[in-house]
């Protein structure tokens, strides 16, 4: 069989799968669709004869992308979307979290060391709140949380002013944990710095506030939400990490794959920080500044740190379903 | 899924389940700044229109919310407006599709949710430092490092077109004596079928290789290849 003569007697063939996987695309019911992929088949046969015999580009290519296109329609990954997301909660992301344990650590120890650090020798001498937080950051400090100030409450009493808040903390708060996570690129520097740059920060606040302002109004504001927002933004920086570390030691692969295996591997941490970086926002926005006593606050942001706790322990170390 | 070795094109093959192999077409780096430029404008536009939507709904709703309503949007555009059009039907942005670019991962299917956002915000990174993005000029299949660790591509989405006019049917078929390969039958034949674009002397250089096979040299060679080329389309 020459060229033209298999274009001729396969031409309405291809025209028809062709039709076909277009109906398929536009999301269209396709009349006759069960036989989808056995025409595919057929034309995946058709394009490594026409490849083997070499019967030249235009039939060549053009058998090409019909194969791509139907390969795309009929490998269409469909899942149920409530369904997965369930499962990523109770299981794939705790247990994506066990599994990097040693990063976990290496995380947490570069946050909280600096933070330590930094409060500590913020309470020996202010001039460390000076080089950290500067002139301006002390005394927007001091309007929040300063002796004479007036409370975080007072500040939302007006209209929307919480939902705007919340906003806020959407936009800056998850945009940094995406960042902290590209950071992990520049051979994980990026993510480190971020680390190690919001530890001393904190560090810092905690070590002013409680030296030259009022605690309490810094305690009372800050606990419902600090646990989403520390453990969130430590998870995503595992994930930063692990890209870093994927270009240092790529171990038995290349450094492409390891790449690679570091994007997939590191995906349910990004994804699972950055829904606990909302869910921080939300706590913020919309709890945090409510006018409750200091002693209800600081009840409800210890009992979100122990369920923090019981979830990354215990959660999803059985497996449900088949 | 296998990778070959490296080739000279930038034909990507992938080999699929059903037991062939299909290429991608791999788009260079050059384009995709430009798509990505045109992106930015279109965000650009599409934050612009948003502004004057929210003050008009500001007017309504108080300022507090308005700001609000727009701090979300510019979270939603600044990090997912990539994001959401890679993973919709047309499987590229507006300024890729515009260059008939599309994002696949390595197979030639769509990108999932998880792929787009770790090629996306790469990106981000990855501009911090000028010399990164370029990595993806010295790249077999020109991807960079966040396509790299997506496992995700940038391919032509539709099938090249070739300007080519096929040559002169010769008058008489000419028997091919000796057994010839499949690239050297493939050869003659693709030569039928380019060479009404070349000048004359442009075909009589390229028939005088082959001296061999048609014993002949100058336009006398031309004329008996295609008559070569002819025997071969099974006209005898």
């Amino acid at each position: 069989m020459n060229r033209q003569e298999f274009e001729r007697k396969n031409a309405t063939k291809w025209r028809a799968f062709e039709l076909k996987v277009q109906a398929a695309e536009k999301r269209q019911n396709v009349t006759g669709g069960e036989e989808l992929p056995s025409t595919f088949r057929k034309v995946c046969y058709d394009l490594s004869l026409a490849q083997y015999r070499m019967f030249g580009h235009r039939i060549c290519d053009h058998l090409n992308a019909l194969a791509i296109r139907g390969y795309r329609v009929i490998h269409r990954k469909r899942g149920v979307f409530g369904a997965r997301a369930l499962q990523f909660c109770l299981s794939t992301f705790p247990r994506a979290v066990r599994t990097e344990w040693k990063l976990a650590c290496v995380v947490s120890l570069v946050f909280w060391l600096p933070l330590f650090v930094m409060w500590w020798l913020t309470g020996k001498d202010l001039i460390w709140a000076q080089a950290i937080l500067g002139s301006e950051g002390m005394s927007s400090l001091e309007g929040m949380y300063g002796k004479g100030a007036d409370t975080v409450e007072h500040l939302r009493s007006e209209h929307g002013s919480n939902f705007m808040m919340f906003a806020h903390y959407i936009q800056n708060n998850v945009g940094i944990d995406f960042r902290l996570f590209a950071g992990g690129i520049l051979f994980g520097i990026g993510t480190l710095f971020f680390l190690i740059y919001n530890g001393f920060h904190f560090g810092a606040v905690v070590g002013y506030v409680t030296a030259a302002g009022d605690p309490e109004k810094l305690w009372r504001f800050v606990a419902g939400h600090s646990s989403f927002e520390i453990l969130g933004m430590l998870v995503v920086g595992m994930a930063g990490l692990k890209l870093g570390f994927a270009l240092l030691a790529p171990g038995q692969l290349s450094r492409s794959q390891a790449l690679s295996k570091a994007g997939r591997d590191g995906l349910p941490l990004l994804i699972g920080g950055a829904l606990m970086t909302a869910l921080a926002a939300v706590v913020e926005g919309f709890w945090s500044a409510q006018p409750f006593p200091a002693k209800v606050k600081y009840l409800v942001g210890i009992c979100f740190w122990m369920l923090h706790v019981v979830y990354f322990v215990f959660a999803g170390r059985r497996s449900y379903g088949a | 899924m296998a990778i070959p070795a490296r080739r000279i094109d930038t034909l990507q093959s992938v080999e699929l389940a059903e037991g062939m192999e299909i290429h991608l077409r791999a788009a260079g780096p050059f384009l995709r700044f430009i798509a990505y430029f045109l992106d930015l404008i279109f965000e650009g536009l599409i934050l612009l229109v948003l502004v004057f939507t929210i003050g008009i709904i500001g007017s309504v709703l108080g300022a507090n919310v308005a700001t609000g309503v727009y701090y979300l949007l510019y979270f939603f555009i600044w990090w997912f407006y990539h994001v959401f059009f890679e993973i919709s039907r047309w499987g590229a942005t507006p300024g890729k599709r515009i260059f008939g670019l599309r994002v696949v991962d390595e197979a030639g299917g769509a990108v999932t949710l998880g792929q787009s956002m770790i090629r996306n915000f790469l990106r981000g990174m990855e501009i911090v430092t000028p010399f990164v993005p370029l990595v993806a000029f010295f790249h077999p299949r020109f991807q960079r490092l966040g396509d790299l660790a997506a496992g995700s591509l940038v391919v032509y989405s539709k099938p090249r077109v070739e300007y080519s006019v096929a040559g002169p049917s010769a008058m008489v078929s000419v028997p091919v004596t000796c057994a010839l390969t499949r690239e050297e039958e493939a050869a003659i034949l693709s030569f039928r079928y380019r060479s009404g674009g070349w000048s004359e002397a442009r075909r009589v250089e390229l028939t005088n290789h082959l001296q061999p096979l048609t014993g002949e040299v100058g336009p006398k060679g031309v004329n008996k290849l295609l008559g070569m080329a002819r025997w071969l389309e099974g006209q005898r």
